[in-house]
């Protein structure tokens, strides 16, 4: 997928109701309320957070090609696509944002600073400088290579076969496959750096990124399996167990001890808003998340019904056929019908 | 004491490079040292080695997070485990951790601005420090090419930390700059080690052009009549990246280094750069620190420097294993007006100034607004503290002479008529230092030395991805 089509995709779900800056937000990963209740409305699970260092000037780059190749309209208000942007062929996609949040480049710095290692032991090189500077990842790629006893052929061969047949199921392309491994240093070898493979693969940079993330989780999708041992430890802590952000999880623990919003909110010192924005997250993520505490049965199928019947997950216009309903109770009533897929 | 002994047990050497045994001599003999030694001498031993024999810690003052982190990495590669580095950028929970740990560590590198706190202040003391270490220590001069106030900081809490032992390390400066390091450290009756700075094995080379067309065409046949590994020094990221591009489009092996560049990139161009994978590099002047290789044959200068200590720091990247490396400096007309406005972009305007005193602290805002630089904050907001506002602006005043005469002397090079090497030594207050062979452009350089030795590079593995695996890990 190249990034215009990551752009694409989302507008094409948010299209007429969301401005031309919450793909932005939602590629960057920010985790607002509207963020993320976004994402159970329109389904836009695989995006969230795949590029937590998206530049604005790269976005905005996006937004001029997609108007110049007239699949997106210029409109101060929202996203304003042409029929022709339905029609296009946007290809799957491995990615899963919201399931790793970013920490697939935790998972990959480990990954890279292992490989260098048993690179230059295996050549008989015992001092180089590291590929990765981040201290806690050193740490932590010492102990995991005094676990494994890298030092040892056998582990050394073991460790190479399940790189290379576990890769070799991810469900990907050939090409990111080359591109994701191209990213790897080793015994004079270093690295390629965004633009270098951009123009050996003819992409633009942004989308040599794209292609190593979706590699990444199409990656780390074949870890999980557990059926790689030896890799099986660089997966610590890199997913999430549970789908709420902190905030929203400190939040859960409160309302589960039978504190109600209002008392969160001052337990909390935050806003209302805050923690209005924390149940809807719930809502979205909870299959036994309970609308009753917030309203009548009555009103929430009544919110629903009217959403299917406007085809629109407008806030506004729900409210102006159902003044009765909160804001906050909408948003509810529509994270829940959005679930968590 | 037998310091070859020691140098051999500590680290495996068998000799001292010129000047690292007099200084650590005179450490260890616990005097106050001043150490002017060019960049690549081995600096850090001067105060590695005495941490073997003194009986505390060795705190390491230094103006830059990442040459800070390039130091640490340099020793923990020298086998050195007991190293730390505290500085603002970490995470809470790991600074805590440190300070608890702080006396199992024997090396501690101290960013300038912790210095001042007093609760470092205190945990620095109850440790018992056995030497205080400023490096880069013309960094403390108000008029050098890259003054860090919170440098002068240092001076203020020496006494709280019982004047300790100093050493202070530099690779530039001029007398004025010698003696303010002395003034603001307090330096007792110094011992000084100036090491000449001059490098014989560098031939410095001048090419002057009517027009940058002229200029580009005579960067594109230098490089492909002359050998790498080497450096281009573009003046902007911009045009760093073009040049890259233009080589690349030669089929030269190229690539580019900025500070706009993600830090994993940038490694990956030092990484390929020392594997011998890349020919040249066209950068800014970001690239150098972290960059640790011997045979450096060119270094190019596309446009002018900024200042002459910038020239010399960048220039003396060449010929690090001492066999003869050649300097390039490419001129066009009118190529002193950016050096300029770079310059004077730096210094901080009178309204930001008024602004600072205005709002004080407030002022910091202004920065997120781009309304402000940071480095014109981070100036004013030291003098802010200890002058009126009228002492500052005619601080500022004096600052912008200095920057002027820093020009100026840049231009002077390009223009000069002489010896390029006698021009740049009498800049640094040196003695004027004898004419060797292939000296400059002024005396001569036989260029079939350096044509010609293009060597091929080996080929970086491509092809499939299990291909490169493969080459990574063969088994």
């Amino acid at each position: 997928m190249r990034f215009d089509e990551v752009v694409l995709a989302i507008m094409r779900a948010v299209d007429g109701q969301r401005t031309v800056s919450s793909p932005y937000h939602l590629i960057k990963g920010k985790k607002s309320g509207q963020t993320i209740q976004d994402i159970g409305y329109f389904g836009l699970h695989p995006y969230f957070a795949v590029l937590p260092k998206l530049d604005k000037q790269e976005y905005l780059a996006s937004i001029d090609r997609l108007q110049t190749q007239g699949y997106l309209i210029p409109d101060d208000n929202s996203v304003r696509l042409h029929r022709s942007a339905f029609d296009l062929e946007i290809p799957s996609t491995p990615l899963n944002g919201w399931k790793y949040r970013g920490n697939e480049n935790r998972f990959f710095a480990r990954l890279s600073l292992v490989v260098q290692t048993m690179s230059n032991f295996m050549q008989g090189q015992k001092r180089f400088d590291p590929v990765v500077t981040d201290e806690t990842v050193q740490t932590w790629a010492k102990a995991y290579l005094k676990r494994i006893d890298f030092r040892s052929p056998a582990v050394q061969e073991a460790f190479k076969n399940q790189l290379e047949s576990s890769l070799a199921l991810a469900k990907t392309t050939e090409a990111h496959k080359d591109i994701l491994v191209e990213r790897l240093s080793g015994y004079g070898v270093g690295g390629l750096t965004w633009d270098q493979l951009a123009m050996e693969h003819k992409l633009l940079p942004i989308d040599v990124k794209i292609a190593v993330v979706e590699a990444v989780h199409a990656w780390l999708d074949v870890l999980e399996e557990m059926k790689h041992p030896m890799l099986a430890g660089l997966l610590e802590g890199i997913v999430q167990t549970s789908a709420l952000t902190e905030s929203a999880k400190r939040t859960q623990s409160l309302a589960e001890r039978g504190f109600s919003l209002k008392q969160i909110a001052e337990l909390r010192q935050l806003k209302t808003s805050t923690i209005e924005d924390h149940f809807v997250e719930m809502a979205m993520n909870d299959p036994a998340f309970s609308f009753a505490p917030f309203m009548e049965e009555h009103l929430f199928e009544s919110i629903k019904r009217i959403s299917v019947e406007l085809k629109s997950m407008r806030l506004r216009d729900i409210k102006e056929r159902l003044p009765e309903a909160s804001y906050f109770q909408i948003r509810l009533a529509l994270a829940m019908r959005g679930g968590v897929t | 004491m037998n310091l070859e002994k020691l140098l051999y047990d500590a680290y495996g050497y068998t000799e001292f490079r010129p000047g690292q045994k007099q200084v650590i001599e005179q450490v260890l003999a616990g005097r106050d040292v001043l150490a002017l030694l060019p960049t690549g001498m081995g600096k850090s031993l001067c105060y590695q080695l005495p941490g073997k024999v003194f009986p505390g810690a060795i705190v390491i003052v230094s103006p830059l997070l990442s040459l800070m982190q390039d130091q640490v990495a340099q020793l923990k590669k020298m086998g050195e485990k007991s190293v730390i580095a505290i500085n603002s950028f970490m995470k809470p929970e790991d600074r805590e951790k440190a300070w608890n740990t702080l006396g199992t560590y024997k090396f501690i590198f101290v960013a300038p601005e912790m210095l001042v706190q007093p609760y470092v202040l205190g945990k620095l003391n109850a440790l018992g420090i056995s030497l205080l270490v400023a490096d880069e220590a013309h960094c403390i001069s108000q008029w050098g090419f890259d003054f860090r106030p919170d440098y002068l900081r240092i001076a203020e809490v020496l006494p709280k930390l019982g004047n300790p032992q100093t050493l202070a390390l530099t690779a530039t400066a001029t007398d004025k700059v010698t003696d303010e390091i002395k003034h603001y450290l307090k330096l007792s009756d110094p011992f000084i080690y100036s090491h000449p700075m001059d490098r014989e094995n560098i031939s410095y080379d001048i090419r002057k052009f009517d027009n940058d067309h002229e200029k580009l065409e005579a960067l594109m046949n230098l490089v492909a009549e002359y050998g790498g590994p080497g450096i281009i020094y573009a003046g902007t990221r911009r045009k760093s990246q073009e040049l890259a591009e233009r080589l690349l489009a030669l089929g030269i092996r190229a690539a580019f280094y900025h500070g706009g560049m993600e830090q994993q990139d940038r490694i990956f161009v030092q990484q390929q750069f020392a594997n011998k994978e890349l020919e040249w590099v066209c950068a800014t002047n970001a690239f150098g620190m972290g960059v640790h290789i011997p045979d450096i044959r060119h270094v190019i200068h596309f446009q002018l420097p900024s200042s002459i200590e910038g020239y010399v720091q960048e220039v003396g990247r060449a010929g690090r294993d001492s066999l003869p490396s050649l300097a390039t400096l490419l001129y066009a007309a009118g190529d002193e007006r950016l050096v300029e406005s770079l310059i004077m972009d730096d210094l901080p305007e009178r309204h930001e100034i008024e602004l600072i005193y205005e709002r004080g602290e407030e002022a910091k805002q202004l920065i997120e607004q781009g309304m402000m630089r940071e480095t014109a904050y981070r100036i004013i907001s030291y003098w802010r503290e200890r002058l009126p506002l009228q002492g500052t602006l005619n601080q500022i005043e004096r600052l912008k002479i200095e920057k002027q005469r820093q020009a100026a002397s840049v231009r002077g090079l390009a223009h000069s008529s002489g010896c390029i090497r006698q021009y740049i030594s009498m800049s640094f207050d040196q003695k004027t230092p004898g004419i060797p062979p292939n000296c400059c452009s002024f005396h001569g350089i036989d260029h079939s030395l350096f044509k010609g030795n293009r060597k091929e590079l080996k080929a970086s593995p491509h092809g499939s991805w299990k291909e490169r695996l493969k080459v990574l890990l063969p088994i």
